[in-house]
C-alpha cells in the first residue's frame, strides 16, 4: 500500500508542476465532490477481471477460460487486468485506481434481482424502501436542491430512491420531453387552492414539474451541445452524458448509471465476450476520467464500479461461469490513492457451494465513498451499521 | 449494532413525523375515529371515498354513493353484497404441462439434470446427433418466456377487474397486500403461483390478517420466492422467517437474531408441490424452540400466533394500512391508537377499514387530495373516470405502469414499492402526462411488446434474421459486433455441441408467443363530445369546470382555470360550443390532455 501511496504522491507532484492550461483552478475550489456509480449488471466475473495470475488454484478451476500470464495486463507480481481493461490500466498506471478485493456479504443470494436489491439498499438479506445513494443524498442535502442526483437509465434505480430528493432520471436525453407540450401547464402560477392539507404535496409536485421542465431542457441542451475530443471507446455507456452534465455546471453530486441488459451474465463462451464487455467499460471509464482532467474537474470526481455478485470460481461446461459470490470493486479517479485494498479471498478455501468466501463487506466500500469522499458522517445511519472506510482518499 | 438499528428507526420516525402537520394534529383516540356526521355527507366526500377505497369513478357512480347514508356507502365497499358476476375468470393459455414440474433452478441445473438422468422437463435426451439436449434447453426458455407473458395477462386481467368491478375495495386491498407481501415472478417463474397468490389477496384480503398471514406463509409463490425449499432441519435458512418478522409483521428492531434463527427452525420443511403447500415432515425440526420468550415445540403457525400477540405487530400492520388508505402522517401516538384498534378487532380488516372510512378525519382537508396516486391507481382511475366500456390494449397497461415505476407482479424488492413522493421523478411526471396524451391521441407507432421481442430480448431478432437467411445455428448465434451485441470467436461451421443456449432462447420465444393468448389491442373508445352534449354544457367555463371536477380531486386555482378556458377557446374559435358539436372532439381532447397533465391530477 505504501508503495502505491508514494507513487500517487509522486505523480500528483509531477502533474501540479506542469498544470494543464485547461485546468480551471479557481472554479475548482468551490466545486462539490461528485460520485459516479457505475453498475456492471449481470454479475461481472471478478476473477477474470483482476486475475491472480500466480495462483495455481485459479488455473486448476479454470483450465479453459483462465487467462494465462501472456493474456493479461500485469499490474504487479500477483495481479493482472483483463486485456479488455487497457483503458482502466492507463488509469491504474497513473495511480488512480483502487482495487478492492473480496467484496460481498453474508449468506449471499445468487439471484440477480435479489442480490442487486441488497446492493442497491445496502441491506443484505433484508430490504429498504430507499437506496443507499438516495439516503446519502438525504443526509448530504436534506433540503433537496434540484438535480442533486442524476440517474441515467430507463427507470429509476432503487439505489437512488430517496425520501427527500427527486432524482433526475432519463435515458435518451432526446426523449426526456413531453409529447406535444402545447397547452400543458406545469407550473400553476397562483398560490393556494384553499385546501391546506394538499399544499405540501401539491407544492412538491409543482416543484418537480418545474424541475422536470427545466432539467429536461437543461439535460437535453447539455448533452446536445457537449463536444469533447476525448475518446470514450466504442460504447461510452453514457459516461459522456455524465461529463456533459458536469461540464454544464450541474450541481449534481451523485450520478448513477448501469450497464444494460444484464450484459455481464456470461454463462457461456465467456472469454471473448467478457473481454469485450470490459473493453467497453474500461475505455468509457478511462475516457471519462481523461475528460474530467481536460475540463479541470478531475480533483472533484470519483467513480465507483460494482456488480451484484461475482461468478463461480470453477468454469462450467459451456466455457462460461455461473452466478457466484465475492467480487472485485473499483474506485477510480484522481482523488483515489491507487492500489490494492481488502484481502483477496482464498481460492483454495471455498464454501460448500464452491464459491468464494467474501473478505470485505461491500458496505465498507460504500462507507469509504460516503465518509471519506462525500464527507458525510452518517454512514452508520445510511448503512445501518458501522463499516470502517478504507484509506483510499487522502 | 442493536443500538444503531434503533437509532436508525428513531430517525425514520422523526422524519415521518416531521414536516407539516404530524404534531399539529393534536388528535386523541376519539377525535381520530369520531364518525362523520350524516349531515356532512356530500358529493366531494363520496368521491373521496370512492377514490381511496377504490379507484374513483364516474359522476353517476359517485352519485349512487351520495344517495345513501355514509354508513351504507362505506358498507357497499367494505361488505359488498353484489356478486360481481359480470367479471370473467382468468382465461388460461394452454402453456403448462406436468413435465415442467419441478422446474429446475437454472438452465445449467436443467442441462445437468438431463445429462445425469437422461431427461428433464418431461423430455428425453436424444440418443445421438448434434445438440442432443437442445429440445430440453428450448423448453426451459419457453417456460421462462411463456410464464412471464402469461403473468402480463394476469395483471391485465386484474387491471380490468379494477376498472370494471362493482366492489373496487376488494381489488384495492389486493393491491395493498401485493405490495406488502411483495413477490416477484422473475424469481417465482410460474404465473400459476402468482395468480393463486393474487386470488388469495382478492378473497381473503378484507378478512382476518391472522388467516391471511398463515395462508401467505403457506402460499407456493411466497415459498418459492423466499427459498423455502432450502429451509430444512439440517440447515435452516433464515430468509423466510426474517421476512415474516421484519417486513410482514413487526418491523426491524423488535426481535433478536436468535429469534430469527429459532423461527426459521419452526418453518423448516415448509414447502410446496405444484400449487399446494406441503410439510415435509422428515425435514421439519420438531425440537424445542424459544421465540420471543415462548418455549416449546413451536410450529410455524404457533410462531405466527406469537408474532400477532405482539402489540408492535398490530401497530405495524395498522399503520401501514392507514398510510395506504388515509395518510402517511402518523405520529407515535396515532400509531399506538391504530394498533390498539386493530388488536381489539382481532386483526379483522373489514371493521378496521370501516372505522377509518367512516371517520371525520378521513374526509378532512388534511387527508383529501393529499396522496400521490401510484402508477396503477393513475391508469385505472383515469379509465374509470372516463367511463370506458372497453379496456384499452394500447397504451399497454403493463408497459405504462412499468415505465412509471410499478410493474405489477414485479415489485423491485421484498420490501415492495415505496409509495408517495417516490412515485414522482421529473421524467416520470412528464411520462404521466404522456400517458394521458397517448390516451387522447393514439400512438400509431405502438408495437405490442408481448409479441415483439426486440425491446425485451435484444439478441433474439438478430438470431431470427440469420436463421431465416439460412445461417447454421452456430453462425446465427454468433454474437455480432454492434454495441448491444458482443463479439466472440466462433467457428464458421456448425459447431458440434450438447446444446446452444442462444438458439434455445430464440426458439423458446417462438414457442411462447405461439401459445400465450394475445392481449386484445382495442384502442380506448372515448367521446368527450357526448359527455359535454349530454351535460348540456355550452361555454368554455362550464366545460373546464365540468372536466376539472370530474377528474381532479383538489380545488384548482382560478388562474389555471382561466388558462384552460383560453386553451379551449383557441382550439374551438368561439365561445358558443353548442354550434360546434361536430368538431369539438379534438379541442376537448387537447383540453383534457392539459388537465390530466397538471401536477394536481397526480393527487387523489
Amino acid at each position: 500500500m505504501k508503495r502505491r501511496q508514494l507513487l500517487k504522491g509522486g505523480i500528483a507532484a509531477t502533474l501540479s508542476a506542469g498544470l494543464n492550461p485547461l485546468t480551471k483552478l479557481s472554479a475548482m475550489t468551490n466545486q462539490p465532490r461528485i460520485l459516479v456509480v457505475f453498475e456492471l449488471s449481470g454479475g461481472n466475473d471478478g476473477l477474470n477481471t483482476v486475475i491472480p495470475y500466480r495462483n495455481d488454484d485459479y488455473y486448476r478451476a479454470r483450465p479453459n477460460i483462465g487467462l494465462r500470464p501472456n493474456e493479461i495486463l500485469k499490474l504487479d507480481d500477483e495481479w493482472g487486468m483483463n486485456l479488455g481493461l487497457a483503458g482502466l490500466k492507463q488509469q491504474w498506471d497513473k495511480g488512480n485506481v483502487a482495487v478492492i478485493h473480496g467484496c460481498g456479504y453474508e449468506r449471499p443470494s445468487y439471484s440477480h434481482f435479489t442480490s442487486m436489491a441488497y446492493w442497491h439498499t445496502a441491506s443484505p438479506n433484508s430490504g429498504d424502501a430507499y437506496g443507499w445513494c438516495g439516503k446519502t443524498a438525504d443526509f448530504l442535502a436534506p433540503d433537496a436542491p434540484e438535480n442533486f442526483i442524476i440517474n441515467i437509465d430507463t427507470s429509476q434505480s432503487l439505489a437512488v430512491t430517496s425520501r427527500y430528493h427527486t432524482p433526475v432520471v432519463f435515458d435518451d436525453p432526446d426523449l426526456f420531453r413531453r409529447i406535444n407540450p402545447n397547452g400543458v401547464m406545469t407550473i400553476p402560477p397562483n398560490g393556494p387552492t384553499g385546501n391546506p392539507g394538499t399544499e405540501t404535496t401539491r407544492t412538491f409536485l409543482s416543484s418537480v414539474a418545474a424541475s422536470a421542465k427545466s432539467s429536461s431542457r437543461k439535460v437535453r441542451e447539455a448533452c446536445a451541445s457537449y463536444q469533447t475530443p476525448v475518446d470514450y471507446g466504442i460504447a461510452p455507456s453514457q459516461l459522456d452524458q455524465v461529463a456533459a452534465c458536469i461540464a454544464a455546471g450541474f450541481e449534481t453530486q451523485i450520478y448513477y448509471l448501469a450497464f444494460r441488459n444484464n450484459a455481464f451474465d456470461t454463462h457461456v463462451h465467456q472469454k471473448d465476450l467478457h473481454q469485450r464487455l470490459l473493453m467497453y467499460a474500461g475505455d468509457a471509464i478511462n475516457g471519462f476520467l481523461e475528460d474530467m482532467e481536460r475540463i479541470g474537474m478531475a480533483e472533484h470526481v470519483t467513480l465507483m464500479v460494482f456488480s451484484e455478485f461475482g461468478r463461480r470460481v470453477g468454469e462450467n461446461a459451456n466455457l462460461g461461469t455461473d452466478h457466484g459470490t465475492a467480487n472485485t470493486m473499483f474506485l477510480a479517479g484522481k482523488p483515489v490513492i491507487g492500489g490494492h485494498y481488502g484481502e483477496p479471498p482464498i481460492l483454495g478455501l471455498l464454501d460448500e457451494t464452491d464459491n468464494l468466501i467474501h473478505t470485505t463487506d461491500f458496505r465498507r466500500v460504500y462507507a469509504t465513498a460516503i465518509e471519506s469522499w462525500l464527507r458525510s458522517s452518517n454512514s452508520i445511519d445510511i448503512l445501518k451499521g458501522n463499516f470502517k472506510p478504507f484509506p483510499i482518499f487522502s | 449494532m442493536r443500538l444503531l438499528l434503533n437509532k436508525f428507526i428513531f430517525f425514520i420516525l422523526l422524519s415521518v413525523g416531521s414536516g407539516a402537520s404530524a404534531y399539529e394534529l393534536g388528535h386523541n383516540l376519539s377525535a381520530e375515529f369520531r364518525p362523520l356526521k350524516k349531515s356532512d355527507w356530500s358529493y366531494e366526500k363520496a368521491a373521496h371515498l370512492l377514490e381511496r377505497a377504490g379507484f374513483g369513478g364516474t359522476p353517476s357512480q359517485i352519485q349512487k354513493l351520495l344517495e345513501v347514508s355514509p354508513e351504507e356507502a362505506v358498507d357497499s365497499l367494505v361488505n359488498p353484497k353484489k356478486p360481481n358476476s359480470h367479471l370473467l375468470e382468468f382465461e388460461h393459455s394452454k402453456i403448462f404441462d406436468p413435465g415442467l414440474e419441478p422446474f429446475p433452478a437454472s438452465r445449467p441445473a436443467t442441462t445437468k439434470l438431463a445429462s445425469e438422468t437422461g431427461q428433464a422437463l418431461g423430455i428425453k435426451v436424444r440418443p445421438n446427433g448434434n445438440r442432443p439436449l437442445q429440445p430440453i434447453v428450448n423448453k426451459f426458455f419457453y417456460w421462462l418466456r411463456a410464464s412471464r407473458l402469461e403473468t402480463d395477462r394476469v395483471t391485465q386481467w386484474w387491471a380490468e377487474r379494477m376498472v370494471f368491478t362493482d366492489t373496487p375495495l376488494t381489488e384495492k386491498m389486493a393491491l395493498f397486500w401485493h405490495g406488502h407481501f411483495a413477490t416477484n415472478e422473475d424469481k417465482v417463474r410460474d404465473y400459476r403461483k402468482m395468480l393463486k397468490q393474487l386470488q388469495l389477496f382478492q378473497t381473503e384480503g378484507l378478512g382476518s390478517f391472522r388467516t391471511l398471514m398463515v395462508a401467505v406463509a403457506k402460499d407456493p409463490a411466497m415459498l418459492a420466492f423466499l427459498d423455502a425449499g432450502v429451509n430444512i432441519k439440517e440447515s435452516p435458512n433464515e430468509n423466510f422467517a426474517r421476512e415474516i418478522v421484519e417486513l410482514f409483521t413487526m418491523g426491524v428492531g423488535h426481535y433478536t437474531e436468535q429469534d430469527v434463527r429459532e423461527a426459521a427452525r419452526a418453518f423448516t420443511g415448509w414447502n410446496y408441490k405444484g400449487l399446494d403447500f406441503v410439510l415435509n415432515r422428515d425435514q421439519h425440526d420438531y425440537g424445542s424452540k424459544t421465540f420471543l420468550g415462548h418455549t416449546g415445540n413451536l410450529s410455524g403457525e404457533e410462531v405466527i400466533e406469537i408474532i400477532l400477540e405482539q402489540q408492535v405487530s398490530a401497530e405495524f400492520i395498522a399503520s401501514k394500512i392507514y398510510a395506504f388508505f388515509v395518510s402517511e402522517n402518523i405520529d407515535p401516538k396515532l400509531r399506538k391508537a391504530l394498533g390498539q384498534q386493530l388488536q381489539d378487532l382481532n386483526y379483522e380488516i373489514r371493521p378496521f377499514l370501516r372505522l377509518l372510512f367512516l371517520s371525520e378525519n378521513f374526509y378532512s382537508t388534511k387527508v383529501v387530495g393529499t396522496r400521490i396516486k401510484s402508477p396503477t391507481e393513475l391508469v385505472v382511475s383515469t379509465y374509470r373516470k372516463l367511463g370506458l366500456v372497453n379496456f384499452p390494449g394500447a397504451p399497454d397497461f403493463n408497459h405504462v405502469t412499468g415505465s412509471l415505476g410499478q410493474r405489477l407482479m414485479h415489485p423491485p424488492t421484498v420490501a415492495g414499492w415505496s409509495y408517495g413522493k417516490a412515485w414522482i421523478t421529473p421524467s416520470l411526471l412528464i411520462q404521466r402526462g404522456n400517458f394521458a396524451y397517448n390516451l387522447m391521441f393514439p400512438d400509431i407507432e405502438f408495437i405490442p411488446w408481448d409479441k415483439y421481442p426486440g425491446e425485451i430480448q435484444y439478441r433474439i431478432i438478430n438470431v431470427h434474421q440469420k436463421i431465416r437467411d439460412g445461417a447454421s445455428i452456430t453462425e446465427a448465434t454468433k454474437p455480432t459486433s454492434d454495441y448491444s451485441e458482443v463479439a466472440a470467436l466462433s467457428n464458421q461451421t456448425d459447431r458440434n455441441e450438447e446444446f446452444n443456449t442462444r438458439f434455445g432462447s430464440y426458439r423458446g420465444w417462438q414457442m411462447a408467443i405461439e401459445r400465450v393468448l394475445p392481449i386484445e389491442r382495442d384502442l380506448p373508445q372515448i367521446s368527450l363530445t357526448n359527455m359535454i352534449v349530454s351535460e348540456k354544457l355550452n361555454t368554455k367555463e362550464q366545460v373546464v369546470d365540468y372536466l376539472v371536477h370530474r377528474f381532479i380531486s383538489v380545488p384548482l386555482d382560478e388562474h389555471t382555470r382561466i388558462m384552460l378556458g383560453q386553451l379551449l377557446l383557441k382550439e374551438v374559435g368561439d365561445d358558443d360550443l353548442s354550434q360546434h358539436t361536430n368538431s369539438l372532439e379534438t379541442p376537448l381532447r387537447t383540453l383534457l390532455h392539459a388537465i390530466l397533465s397538471l401536477p394536481e391530477y397526480q393527487l387523489g
